[in-house]
């Protein structure tokens, strides 16, 4: 049995360290999108050995949160999470490669997880917030140095709060998935549908965000493009992505003529 | 929170500047103010504070007004770097990265943080020595980089990228394939059902209730024997 063994014991611990690092780069440190799903995922995907569950799960959580930005005090979902436990639960608890209905399984109970983590993630940026009045020095103290101290608090706030979440989430996810793999098996192909719409669902998410038309222009010119391209021309999917992307700014060079 | 990393990027410029220590202090406190802006243009606040503290610790401008900068600054810098970054920068590099994966790149994840950290760390390393060389003109920045101009370019590119996505669907990792059906229908499929739910988007509600809400329709149609 998969479940809490000395080796998956290790690996959620391992996760947990490795997630809370991570997170870091969401808001405290650096913010050079390593904490990010598409990158989130697959690395926790590569680290536990299933690559392929990581880049699933890192695609699709991409592509519905991209635009879910923290613009002024609102506080967005931390996808990072989502991402590194999704993926961690999945790996671990389909080794040798998480079927499709346990990788859906784990976005599902990841999402509802979502505003257990916004909360949690609220409480520890206000607890931050008041971080600058205990950066005063008291009298013969280097402010400096006591100005480093409480920036550095801050940081270590951030960390535990992900390494924490990780603890509570990866075991709880791990038992459910335990019970997941009981349950009928209607439930397993709606999983595996709940997990090939969601690319679909984000696509309609970024089209509604970025455009206040249905039928866009140049989201419809770049659809034209790739499959007069792929299907017609055979042509390597690499080479599909700069079309439409030529495309979309041959498009605004056009517009602004 | 932005307050305290302001003074603490800024501490070591102060103590050097300011030999004494009650000044070096007063100066530090006054960092510690409220803060907030768009954290890769606070690179440009930065560099113009440290160019105001170097005037005003040499007598060159010795009534300089750090905090008025700061607070003229935080707040317009803030919209132009959300809506750049966050809102046009990020989402292109992501359904590049995103198509990428799909089509079956494993090197998608790499993709992603090049396209974006070749203008993000650039852009933040310029804005550095731009604030401290124009000392905070903001005229001097909207004349040398154009964000609005760029975020609306890299919006269009990463609209035309996302019907992109969509087209090549049978092109897809065989794992997130919704259709099975040949070639063009299955991307027809795609972009029908893409529309239907970016109608039913219009309607409002979080990313969180609505993929809880498509779930459920996932069971509704697994347990009516439609899949």
């Amino acid at each position: 049995m998969f479940l809490f063994d000395m080796h998956t014991l290790s690996q959620v611990v391992l996760v947990a360290v490795a997630g809370g690092i991570i997170g870091l780069d969401r808001t405290a440190a650096g913010q050079f999108m390593f904490s990010q799903p598409i990158v989130a995922g697959p690395f926790t995907g590569w680290m536990l050995g299933d690559a392929t569950a990581g880049f699933v799960i890192g695609a699709v959580l991409e592509l519905v949160w991209v635009l879910d930005m923290p613009v002024g005090n609102f506080v967005p979902a931390d996808s990072t999470i989502s991402a590194v436990s999704a993926t961690a639960i999945a790996a671990l608890a389909g080794p040798g490669g998480a079927p499709l209905d346990l990788i859906g399984f784990c976005l599902l109970l990841t999402t509802g997880m979502v505003p257990a983590t916004m909360m949690i993630d609220n409480i520890v940026r206000k607890r931050n917030s008041r971080l600058a009045d205990m950066a005063v020095a008291s009298p013969g103290e280097d402010a400096g140095r006591r100005l480093a101290r409480a920036h550095l608090s801050g940081l270590k706030a951030f960390f535990l709060k992900s390494f924490v979440l990780y603890l509570v989430f990866l075991p709880a996810g791990l038992a459910a998935a335990f019970l997941f793999a009981r349950m009928p098996e209607q439930f397993h192909r709606a999983m595996s549908l709940f997990v090939k719409l969601l690319p679909l669902l984000g696509v309609a998410m970024i089209l509604r965000r970025l455009s206040m038309k249905m039928f866009d222009r140049l989201f419809l010119s770049g659809f034209v493009i790739a499959v007069i391209a792929g299907q017609l021309f055979h042509i390597h999917a690499l080479f599909i992505i700069l079309l439409t992307a030529a495309a979309g700014w041959l498009g605004v060079m056009h517009r602004a003529r | 929170m932005q307050s305290l990393g302001f003074a603490f990027v800024l501490e070591p410029v102060l103590r050097k500047l300011y030999p004494e220590k009650a000044e070096y202090e007063s100066r530090l406190a006054l960092h510690r103010e409220y803060f907030n802006t768009q954290p890769y243009l606070a690179s440009f606040i930065l560099g113009a504070s440290a160019r105001l503290e170097q005037d005003r610790a040499s007598g060159r401008e010795a009534t300089a007004d750090v905090s008025g900068l700061k607070a003229a600054l935080m707040a317009p810098l803030g919209a132009l770097g959300d809506s750049f970054f966050w809102g046009a920068l990020k989402p292109l590099s992501a359904v590049v990265a995103v198509a990428a994966l799909v089509g079956g790149g494993w090197w998608a994840p790499f993709l992603y943080l090049i396209l974006y950290n070749v203008w993000h760390v650039g852009l933040r390393a310029c804005m550095l020595f731009w604030g401290f060389q124009s000392a905070g003109d903001p005229v001097a920045l909207m004349n040398r980089y154009s964000f609005t101009k760029m975020a609306r370019l890299f919006k269009a590119i990463t609209l035309s990228v996302v019907g992109g996505i969509l087209g090549m669907s049978f092109l897809w990792r065989p794992e997130l394939m919704a259709f099975c059906f040949p070639g063009i229908l299955t991307a027809l499929a795609g972009l029908g059902l893409a529309l239907i739910l970016a109608a039913v988007l219009r309607w409002g509600g979080s990313p969180v209730k609505i993929m809880l809400g498509l779930a459920v329709a996932c069971l509704a149609l697994a347990y009516s024997g439609v899949v």
